[in-house]
């Protein structure tokens, strides 16, 4: 039983009075990752990315070094989280999934998707039920492999890639519900979240953020997209999953979709039943700047203003972090991490108020967070002794345009970076204040960020080190020039060796302390 | 978009262009694998005066606009301009593979499908930038702006409108990612001082490049070193500008033909 508080999939085999005994322990507040396994997209539901893993400490990180690398052999940089069960590595890139010995290094098997003019932007990784593997494609189709050999079991289709959907998406499997992202964002197209059943592919429910054109109730004041591409968290005890949306389109074009634009750019709380909202919370209202709020809703049972509390944090793109009251959608706090100018203030509802005459112009605007965002799809980190969310950050300028011959379809308008910095931030989830920040260097980092019970977190700057830094103080400890960081690192330990998994470049590197014998 | 197109954005419509190679073929004559191929010679030899999208940088133009790709006819003149260059106009001669040429020239074609399709990113012209005030843009740049402290219109921006219009003054103007580089000085444990231009910086290495051009690295915690960047004064200024200045400094740079 003591690895139910521990390992949601072990949990998930014991059933669901496990589930209440692992939730009666508090293991959404304690929120630790497999020892031997990281099952799923953020290592548990919390999204908190947070290992329970003490082997390698603060006084030894010094000494890691490469257990194993392997390389994928592809342009495309990995952008995947490693899912790690029964001691296999799945790793992708878009159109492939690799199988990798979690000892070695070595390829078990290899499966390439047919060729097809879907969108490649990059890969989030796979999903993972008793002995298959789930994998979405750049067509917006999900693929079930065998996990034993790769072998295809079926092929379904989760949106009209010949619309503009695609899908990069890590499906998040609640139960017999296989939750599964896509995106678009050059065509007007409605967002959806599919759920669908991992026996047979049959799709369950769909949950429309912006629903289609001419449905009743609309709230979306015109716009289309708000597309959840990111996996969502989910929290057994309210039965709710949390999953944020991406960008309104058009992108650019504020007038042609005047209003707040619900539900895009937003937190939502949904029932993974039966697809129905529960509540939302916009982190950015009528957004004309491509601030997707896609990013990883964290889940922490804490305390706010010395009571207990049930919270969900977001570091969001736009430059500003939030906690709600996860049973309500209540803003607890709203304040920036990133550097932000595009805002005359806060809402009474915790919304940043968008300042008009920083929406795109003919003549352009200049605009912090750039369009790659205060911060993007790579993952924070939260640790629970310290109470700090750590966020890879960007400080970043760009310009804006629109005008009204841009159109209103698609991106609808244009925009340039101009220049930015990137820094790890310690924030104070209880306060929103910036404990500590450690640079990273010019322009974006990939790296997402892992932290450890033992005080270690673990990243990459922009130049091409992943690093070991004290969770407590920021300061480096450990590095290795790897090539550019994209993924978020994961760590699981197998045959008493802590391992920690982290992209390279187009490879994949296992770092682990000196073996003893 | 072209700086962060290699590792980033997620930013789904940053990488617009990834879409683009991996998208649709102009009249269906390249195949994708041929695009594929082009967009990776274009990034390498192309992409820094062109960007990376082929939709204009620094120094040269947005090639999804020009009458060379526009004009399917054309084809083998723009392999020409590709193998002999223009040299008259800055753009030195590229020796490639005919596959490569031919991948190339499949890539470009592909970009222009894809920016004149709906949906698509949109362009800035030069008209679209006329809000300033030139004098209110010289009075900036003297003062509050301190440009004047490192530029002169009469020195180094003497004819900068001649040479850079439009987007490319303005994204020049706010951070010139070409422009002057900075300036290293390592003392070595030995009590040593080297002097040169900055090759590389991160938290652990540092490096320049010496008077006689070689490349030389320290561990940064070995030596002690000091770094002049004059760029640190844009990315500074990038949180002072409000749009007006910024308008204003573009009109008066736009005076300075």
């Amino acid at each position: 039983m003591t690895t139910c508080t521990t390992f949601w999939r072990t949990c998930r085999r014991c059933g669901s009075a496990a589930f209440g005994f692992a939730l009666a322990a508090g293991a959404i507040a304690a929120a630790q990752s497999g020892a031997d396994g990281w099952t799923t997209y953020h290592g548990d539901y919390t999204g908190q990315r947070h290992s329970s893993l003490t082997q390698i400490t603060p006084a030894n990180v010094h000494q890691v070094a490469l257990a194993w690398a392997f390389a994928t052999g592809q342009p495309a940089q990995i952008k995947a989280t490693p899912i790690l069960a029964n001691g296999v590595v799945y790793i992708t890139s878009p159109d492939h999934v690799w199988a990798i010995d979690a000892r070695s290094g070595h390829q078990i098997w290899h499966y390439g998707y047919p060729a097809n003019e879907g969108f490649h932007i990059g890969h989030r990784g796979v999903a993972i039920d008793k002995d298959t593997v789930f994998f979405t494609t750049p067509d917006a189709h999900l693929v079930a492999l065998n996990a034993n050999d790769g072998k295809v079991k079926w092929n379904v289709v989760v949106a009209d890639a010949k619309k503009g959907y695609w899908s990069t998406n890590a499906p998040l499997l609640i139960r017999n519900h296989l939750l599964v992202g896509v995106a678009g964002d050059f065509d007007n197209l409605p967002g959806i979240l599919t759920s669908i059943d991992p026996e047979t592919g049959r799709t369950q429910w769909v949950f429309y953020s912006t629903p289609p054109p001419g449905t009743a109730g609309n709230p979306s004041d015109g716009a289309t997209g708000g597309q959840m591409w990111m996996t969502g968290t989910y929290d057994p005890q309210q039965n709710l999953v949390f999953v944020g949306t991406g960008n309104p389109t058009p992108v650019l074009n504020g007038p042609a979709r005047a209003g707040d634009n619900r539900w895009t750019d937003s937190i939502l709380a949904i029932n993974p039943d039966t697809g129905k909202l529960a509540w939302g919370f916009q982190a950015t209202r009528h957004d004309t700047h491509d601030w997707d709020a896609a990013e990883v809703p964290v889940l922490v049972d804490g305390s706010f203003n010395g009571a207990p509390a049930k919270v969900v944090m977001q570091a969001s793109r736009n430059g500003y972090f939030y906690v709600l009251d996860r049973t309500t959608g209540r803003s607890l706090l709203t304040k920036p991490f990133a550097t932000a100018n595009w805002a005359t203030g806060i809402d009474q509802d915790g919304r940043p108020i968008p300042n008009p005459a920083k929406e795109p112009a003919r003549d352009g605007r200049l605009v912090a967070p750039d369009e790659s965002g205060g911060t993007n799809y790579r993952s924070p980190s939260f640790d629970p002794k310290s109470g700090l969310l750590l966020v890879s950050s960007h400080d970043a300028y760009g310009i804006y345009f629109f005008r009204p011959d841009h159109g209103a379809y698609g991106w609808a308008g244009a925009d340039y970076g101009v220049f930015g910095r990137s820094a790890l931030r310690a924030i104070d989830y209880r306060t929103g204040e910036i404990r500590w920040s450690h640079e990273l260097g010019e322009g974006a980092s990939g790296a997402g960020v892992l932290t450890t019970e033992s005080g270690l977190a673990f990243t990459g700057d922009t130049a091409g080190n992943v690093m070991a830094l004290r969770t407590s103080d920021g300061a480096t400890l450990w590095h290795s020039g790897i090539g550019r960081v994209g993924n978020s690192p994961i760590t699981y330990q197998l045959d008493g060796r802590q391992y920690v998994l982290v992209g390279g470049g187009a490879s994949l590197f296992a770092f682990a302390l000196p073996e003893t014998r | 978009m072209r700086k962060r197109m290699s590792n980033l954005a997620e930013s789904v419509g940053a990488v617009l262009l990834l879409q683009l190679v991996a998208g649709t073929v102009a009249a269906g004559q390249a195949t994708p694998a041929q695009v594929q191929t082009g967009q990776r010679v274009f990034a390498a030899q192309c992409g820094f005066c062109h960007g990376r999208d082929a939709m204009g940088g620094e120094t040269g133009p947005d090639l999804t606009r020009s009458p060379l790709v526009r004009d399917e006819a054309a084809g083998d003149r723009l392999r020409a301009v590709v193998r002999d260059g223009r040299v008259d106009k800055g753009m030195p001669a590229f020796r490639l593979t005919d596959a490569d040429l031919t991948a190339v020239v499949a890539f470009i074609r592909d970009q222009k499908v894809k920016a004149d399709s709906p949906g698509a990113r949109r362009n800035v012209s030069t008209a679209d930038l006329q809000t300033g005030n030139p004098e209110a843009g010289r009075v900036y740049f003297n003062g509050a702006g301190r440009c004047a402290s490192c530029h002169s219109p009469t020195g180094d921006l003497a004819g900068i409108a001649s040479r850079l219009q439009g987007l490319q003054l303005l994204q020049r103007m706010l951070y010139p990612s070409n422009g002057r580089g900075a300036k290293a000085a390592v003392t070595l444990p030995s009590g040593e001082t080297i002097r040169g231009a900055l090759a590389y910086r991160d938290e652990f290495t540092i490096a320049l490049t010496d008077a006689s051009g070689r490349y030389r690295s320290w561990p940064a915690a070995q030596v002690k070193f000091t770094v002049e960047n004059p760029l640190d004064a844009h990315a500074e200024q990038l949180g002072k500008y409000t749009d007006d200045d910024m308008h204003d400094v573009l009109a008066y740079l736009q005076t300075l033909r």
